[in-house]
């Protein structure tokens, strides 16, 4: 995983794979850049990841929820049209995602 | 009838999720699938381990998990997850979207939906401390253009 941080925004380059394995240590991760840092903006970047199941889904929401608490803004962007399918499938609105 | 199967008995460890998906997946791409249908299983294999580890065993890691990835005729794919866990109380509530029993864990809900959406077919088998079989199947349409 990357990260970059930028005028109050905060963009993580999501890696790999994204499953129950890999996002409990993200999400910890994740969480400490977001505290440190106090973005306006996060922004997920999904275009290196390869492969995405629900826990991908877990990570994004609850990065969703924290970032709402902080009063700021989120973003997903460049998923491929796999895990694009994946994140359609949620039943939750994700009004953040952006693709292309 | 021709049939080929793969068998895979693994600890019920998490780390094991992501070589019991590259085996299957190996396994699979024999058939040449289109890649989108491949993904597909591989989403719905993910699914259906990730319960297993993580609802059967709550993650004791004490347990077994048993993939089966069955090839019937060069079109038809079956995928059996077995484990000998603590079962599922209400199997209807267990496949309600966005339903999780663990909503502390950050889950989405989305596992039985994402089984059912990318497969044909999914048979949820449980009996309360002997465990969960899982048999989802699915009829290849797309193939590689090669």
């Amino acid at each position: 995983m990357k990260y970059k941080y930028q005028n109050g925004k905060l963009t993580i380059y999501l890696e790999e794979e994204l499953d129950m394995n890999s996002c409990r240590t993200l999400r910890g991760v994740i969480d400490g850049y977001i505290m440190k840092y106090q973005p306006y903006e996060l922004v997920l970047d999904l275009s290196g990841v390869q492969f995405m199941d629900s826990s991908g889904i877990g990570l994004i929401l609850g990065r969703y929820n924290l970032i709402k608490l902080l009063d700021a803004k989120m973003t997903v962007v460049n998923a491929t049209s796999n895990i694009r399918r994946v994140i359609e499938l949620s039943n939750i609105k994700l009004e953040c995602v952006q693709y292309e | 009838m021709n049939e080929n199967y793969i068998k895979i008995e693994s600890k019920a460890k998490i780390e094991n999720l992501a070589s019991i998906r590259v085996c299957v997946t190996s396994f699979l791409s024999n058939l040449n699938i289109h890649f989108d249908e491949l993904m597909d299983i591989k989403t719905a294999l993910s699914e259906a381990v990730t319960n297993a580890i993580d609802h059967g065993y709550s993650q004791k890691n004490d347990g077994i998990i048993i993939t089966e990835a069955t090839i019937i005729d060069n079109e038809k794919i079956v995928i059996k997850v077995v484990d000998f866990g603590t079962g599922i109380e209400d199997i209807t509530l267990a496949m309600t979207p966005a339903y999780t029993s663990k909503p502390e864990s950050e889950h989405a809900g989305m596992g039985f939906t994402i089984m059912e959406s990318f497969m044909d077919e999914v048979i949820v088998d449980s009996k309360i401390d002997n465990g969960t079989v899982i048999t989802m199947t699915k009829t290849i349409r797309k193939r590689k253009s090669s």
